[in-house]
């Protein structure tokens, strides 16, 4: 037997026991190959998603507002429990809940029930380590705002689900969620777990960053808590805005709800803050001039028979910039006469009253203005002093700043993108615009508005008081009142806006006497904040030594 | 069929390559361990970063430093107790015109 032979038999001798297993690999490989693979996968492979996490939310200098962080919750299979009690008795003490609440919550009806929810890593280890039948893990994404309460009304809130409920991250869910990363896996026979592949890249979102500044925002928040101290109102809110961008600085409310931002959703009669669309009407169509007169009628007039204005105090003949500095309603509803009803409409329109802003936010009001047709003697002479009317926060604030800025109306911008803001329209001539914005500081320094008073700072603004209606009678109460005061400054060369609306205050219920001082208030912080140089000669010169005053 | 010294070469080639296969398959499970194992970890460790995070924020949240300022027996600042000094090099002789070309830059920055 040659050497060829007697190895192929012991090669074939060797192989023989192989052929049925290859047989055998054979058939399970090829014929039941696909049933077998999807028995394996039900069996071994797996999912595992990876949650992307909600994005941030950043003031406009980058500083969180919002962020999420990974947090764990757990869960009860009802049906592996035999026994709640025993249950109950024994996650206790691992999860800090008492057992009576655990057995309550095993025995609800529905087969699964969250035990716990926002869980640190060390108590999911420890849970793990504890081992007992019925109980799941799963990991979630917690929103987390690290500044507490701090703009809230503007932030809103996020489910449990990871959705946004209310504020920013409701208008900004769709950018705010990512999509999860998906891995795909095999468990082995002791249930570990092997990397295969990433199923899905899945997407983490871009943070967002918002015209929001960290610090002028708990400014605001702490000069509204301050003042409702003070005058114990029933709620209020302040507003600052830069009157050159558009862009919202800060948006504080007391009582603070992450559920409603009243600046945004609450309309008011605003008072007499509006007089100022009259006198811009007035002045910008050229009706009325520096040295023109109106009679005060000495605090009470007949507009037609049976209807009167009155006035807080009673007064004579007085100039425009008088009527506004003593907030004269007898003096304003002349003024509106001159003006007509469709100049005023037309101002109104212009200064952005009666439509939406359209800010980033939900639920925005658009306020509500008279239709032209409305406009009678006596609806044209209530408007032109602020009631019969209904405005929105944002559109005043909005107005107040087209004025500080030269005379643009600017789309009021909660989202930072670095660019200029974005110019509505002009509402009026430049030479309009300044008069009056030389009226409002006469406001200040002469006028209702004292309190808004900045030492060796020139501020412009105009206070606002209004009777609420009682929704008792349906009348005009005349125990509750909206004060509010809206100015900028420094007037030289105005930086904020600030708007300062308070419902309800006890005692003192004048905006020159409540609202205007909280303006002062934050003014001084914000120019502190700014380093502002002072833009009043006068006092400027007061600080300097008596030698270098040359 | 005859067996010879290619056969068994071809036949050794084969196994070679089983076997080659065989140890990549453990490799590849081996290293499907740790890359597992490795991504629990970042996650631990992300998570770690992202709570870290938080509480920094937290720290330097504007009520927390108004706190720590008040417990330290600070007060806000009046807006009129601030002075703005303003630093103007000065530009008489050649050694004072060679500090203003160099301050100049300086100075515009502070400004800014």
């Amino acid at each position: 037997m040659d050497l060829g032979l007697r190895l192929t038999v012991a090669a074939s001798l060797c192989l023989m026991p192989a052929l049925p297993l290859g047989l055998r690999l054979g058939h399970l490989q090829v014929v039941r190959r696909s049933a077998l693979e999807s028995r394996a996968a039900g069996e071994f492979a797996r999912v595992a998603e990876e949650a992307a996490p909600r994005a941030d939310i950043l003031d406009r200098a980058g500083r969180v507002l919002a962020r999420s962080v990974p947090s764990w919750s757990c869960f009860v299979d009802k049906a592996m429990v035999k026994d709640a009690d025993a249950f109950g008795v024994r996650l206790a003490p691992v999860l800090r809940v008492p057992a009576s609440e655990i057995s309550r919550k095993t025995r609800s009806a529905g087969r699964f029930a969250w035990l716990k929810t926002k869980m640190d890593a060390a108590e999911v280890e420890a849970l793990k380590r504890a081992e007992v039948e019925g109980v799941g893990i799963a990991p979630i994404q917690e929103r987390v705002y690290p500044n507490g309460d701090l703009a809230r009304g503007v932030l809103g809130l996020v489910g449990t689900e990871g959705r946004g409920l209310a504020g920013a991250e409701l208008t900004l869910d769709k950018r705010l969620r990512g999509a999860s990363r998906r891995f795909a896996l095999m468990r082995d026979g002791a249930g570990h777990a092997i990397y295969k592949s990433v199923a899905d890249d899945g997407r983490m979102p871009d943070p967002i960053r918002l015209t929001l500044d960290r610090n002028v925002q708990y400014l605001a928040e702490e000069a509204l808590r301050e003042g409702a101290e003070k005058h114990s109102f029933k709620s209020g809110y302040l507003a600052v805005q830069d009157p050159q961008t558009g862009e919202i600085l800060a948006m504080a409310s007391w009582p603070t709800s992450p559920l409603k931002n009243p600046l945004v959703q609450d309309a008011y009669e605003p008072g007499s803050t509006f007089k100022v669309v009259t006198a811009l009407a007035a002045v910008d169509e050229g009706l009325v001039k520096p040295d023109d007169a109106f009679d005060g009628e000495n605090g009470k007039w007949q507009v037609v028979p049976g209807v009167a204005i009155t006035d807080h105090e009673g007064q004579g003949l007085m100039t425009l910039s008088q009527i506004l500095e003593r907030s004269s309603n007898i003096g304003i509803a002349k003024v509106v006469e001159r003006v007509g009803p469709s100049r005023f409409y037309r101002m109104s329109r212009a200064l952005g009253f009666g439509v939406k802003t359209g800010v980033a936010l939900p639920g925005e009001t658009a306020g509500e203005l008279k239709p032209l047709s409305d406009l009678t003697k006596v609806g044209l002479a209530a408007c032109s002093y602020g009631y019969g009317l209904a405005v929105s926060p944002l559109q005043v604030i909005g107005a107040y700043s087209a004025l500080a800025n030269g005379g643009t109306l600017m789309e009021p911008r909660l989202l930072y993108d670095g660019k200029p803001g974005a110019r509505v329209r002009r509402i009026g001539s430049e030479g309009a615009v300044r008069e009056i914005t030389a009226i409002l500081e006469g406001v200040v320094e002469r006028g209702t508005a004292a309190g808004a008073r900045i030492s060796g700072y020139r501020v412009a603004g105009k206070t606002g008081t209004a009777r609420k209606i009682d929704p008792l009678t349906h009348k005009y109460s005349t125990s509750a009142y909206v004060a509010s005061f809206v100015g900028f400054l420094p007037a030289s060369a105005p930086r904020w806006t600030v708007l300062v609306v308070l419902h309800e205050p006890h005692g003192a219920y004048y905006g020159g006497q409540t609202a205007a001082p909280i303006f002062a208030a934050l003014g001084r912080r914000l120019l502190a904040l700014e380093t502002v140089t002072p833009d009043m000669p006068a006092d400027v010169l007061a600080l300097l030594p008596r030698s270098a005053r040359r | 069929m005859e067996f010879g010294p290619g056969a068994a070469t071809r036949l050794a080639g084969a196994g070679t390559l089983v076997l080659f296969l065989c140890w990549q398959h453990v490799e590849a499970t081996r290293l499907g361990y740790q890359v597992e194992t490795a991504r629990k970890t970042a996650r631990q460790k992300g998570s770690r970063v992202a709570t870290l995070r938080v509480e920094l924020e937290e720290r330097l949240s504007p009520a927390e430093v108004s706190a720590r300022a008040q417990r330290l027996g600070l007060v806000p600042v009046e807006p009129d107790a601030l002075r703005r000094l303003e630093v103007r090099p000065a530009a008489s002789g050649v050694m004072g015109r060679w500090w203003a070309r160099r301050l100049r830059p300086l100075v515009a920055a502070s400004r800014s």
